[in-house]
């Protein structure tokens, strides 16, 4: 919950950007969509459980340095998510420490506070802050975030208006212009038609440098190899593999490819 | 090697660290501000008639339990008007906090999943929209006031101390109901009950001073009553509130929000995986 602009100070290439050391993450959740008092005044007495622990992540130990770029790789449900969201300070760890060493900016979903009902350009600004920029930065970068997303006129058009495509467009360029320490981003890639999807994986590739720290959650294994200089695969919310991208790929589509012959191999 | 900016630890049940909270909070003020406005303007109140509207609705409203009270009592006095309309459109105040925060957190699920910030910021921003909503029928009470030929004073300053209770009240309420929400879906539900109960129980389609001294006793455990009373002696008959009324209704707005804060601060970092 730190602001971008308090910690802008430069980082030297190879510090520690952030520390994940014996991470375990279980939370209770409900099992009922949505619990209601009804529900529990129904069963009161009956012993009847609400609530499940879910393992989200055991014993993880990931270190990431400024001038990196990292990648996770994982089947969906292997905890990548979670993890994102332990080290981006959204969910509290359940057992051991994360450190972060600068600001954190993260890009979990696209066009998060966005209201569809005001223009483009409100939108720039409540997504902005949102993600924790001032008003004066997000004046300063208005253009930028405008060009980028290339929706000339429509950005003064209610966003209701907007095809998802542009829609998209606009949410990666507010977030594309924040210029943390250290960047997150979860599936973020996947939007927009192929021309856009070029030019934001573009634009992370610039925002590769010695003092920034990226990770980058994807299932697009070609993207990681072609953009990570480490990966780390999570299986089940354990760490089965980190280092060399083209390896770490390597052992990952071996595994999947075993486990779906296997599968296929079995009568249904 | 640098000193980590941030660590995050398996949390004990109880408060987070406070500094860094409230600091936190207030850089976020501009955040709360805009959102706040969007809200609204999604509700069209950014046009003419929008803005209008939040001018009607309130006088509507007041008409109508005005026939309501005509009906039943046949009294029509100016006075009596006054009272309906200053106390209703304070109740409005808190009811909107109410209605407003009880759906804070969990219509707030995209934001609370995917960034981090104080999640008390979201049933303050409901509290916040109660009060833009508020500013206009204060307005429309002063004209009725002099249309009206209502008295003034320099008592009538109580209003300023009264009237941030009720916003203390209004926020501990949906601090504290954003919160219970998370866990028991049904509240919204059962909400507009509570808000028409609470309308009915306290001095605002009758007076203060009409009702026996036995439900009077009973009326301590309504944190409106004495607050609304107070309100109404002030406002419309610009006179002094009683110090009773005025300490019973501090010490249900500090109890309220003190429990709703303490309540929801612990839990709050809990709220992203039960949504």
């Amino acid at each position: 919950m730190i602001s971008l602009s308090d910690y802008n100070h430069p980082h030297s290439p190879h510090s520690l950007a952030v520390s994940v050391k014996d991470l375990g993450l279980t939370y209770t959740t409900s099992i009922d969509k949505k619990p209601t008092l009804k529900a529990r005044l129904r069963t009161l007495g009956r012993g009847k459980k609400h609530t499940r622990v879910v393992n989200a992540l055991s014993d993880v130990n990931i270190d990431v340095h400024y001038g990196a770029v990292l990648g996770v790789i994982g089947s969906n449900g292997a905890g990548k998510s979670s993890l994102m969201r332990v080290i981006s300070g959204i969910v509290p760890p359940t057992k051991g420490r994360v450190e972060v060493y600068g600001s954190v900016s993260t890009l979990l979903a696209l066009g998060v506070g966005f209201n569809p009902a005001m223009t483009g350009r409100d939108n720039v600004y409540l997504g902005g802050l949102a993600a924790g920029m001032s008003r004066e930065d997000i004046d300063q970068n208005f253009d930028a975030i405008a060009d980028f997303s290339e929706l000339g006129e429509a950005i003064d058009a209610p966003m209701r208006t907007y095809s998802s495509g542009m829609y998209a467009r606009l949410a990666f360029s507010v977030a594309a212009v924040v210029e943390p320490d250290i960047l997150i981003i979860d599936e973020a890639l996947s939007t927009g038609d192929a021309k856009f999807k070029e030019k934001s994986l573009n634009r992370i590739k610039e925002l590769r440098s010695s003092d920034r720290a990226l990770i980058l959650v994807s299932h697009a294994l070609a993207t990681i190899e072609d953009v990570c200089n480490e990966v780390v695969w999570l299986n089940k919310g354990t760490l089965m593999a980190r280092g060399n991208p083209s390896e770490v790929i390597a052992q990952y589509r071996t595994f999947v490819n075993a486990r779906k012959s296997a599968s296929s191999d079995e009568d249904v | 090697m640098d000193k980590p900016v941030v660590v995050y630890e398996p949390f004990r049940a109880g408060l987070p660290p406070m500094r860094d909270y409230l600091r936190t909070l207030w850089g976020r003020r501009t955040f709360i501000a805009e959102f706040s406005r969007s809200e609204l303007r999604e509700k069209n109140y950014g046009t003419v008639f929008g803005q209008l509207w939040l001018v009607l609705n309130p006088l509507l409203l007041s008409g109508v339990y005005f026939l309501l009270i005509y009906v039943i009592k046949g009294s029509n006095d100016a006075n009596r008007f006054g009272h309906l309309t200053a106390t209703l459109f304070l109740f409005y105040l808190i009811a909107n906090s109410l209605t407003g925060g009880v759906k804070a957190i969990t219509s707030g699920q995209r934001l609370i999943l995917n960034t981090s910030f104080p999640r008390v910021m979201l049933p303050i921003s409901a509290t916040v929209i109660a009060l833009f909503k508020f500013v206009p029928t204060l307005i429309v009470f002063a004209a009725i006031h002099l249309l009206i030929g209502l008295p003034y004073s320099w008592q009538m300053f109580w209003a300023i101390p009264i009237f941030l209770i009720a916003l203390l009240m209004g926020l501990g309420m949906s601090i504290l109901i954003s919160c219970i929400n998370v866990y028991f879906r049904d509240v919204s539900s059962m909400l507009p009950y509570l808000t028409r109960s609470l309308l009915y129980l306290s001095p605002i389609l009758y007076e203060a001073s009409s009702v026996s001294d036995e439900i009077k006793s009973l009326e301590i455990i309504n944190p409106l009553f004495y607050l609304l009373d107070s309100w109404s002696r002030v406002v419309v008959y610009a006179q002094a509130p009683t110090t009773f009324g005025l300490l019973h209704s501090l010490i249900w707005a500090l109890t309220i929000f003190i429990v709703g804060t303490y309540f929801f601060l612990s839990r709050e970092r809990d709220f992203a995986v039960r949504l």
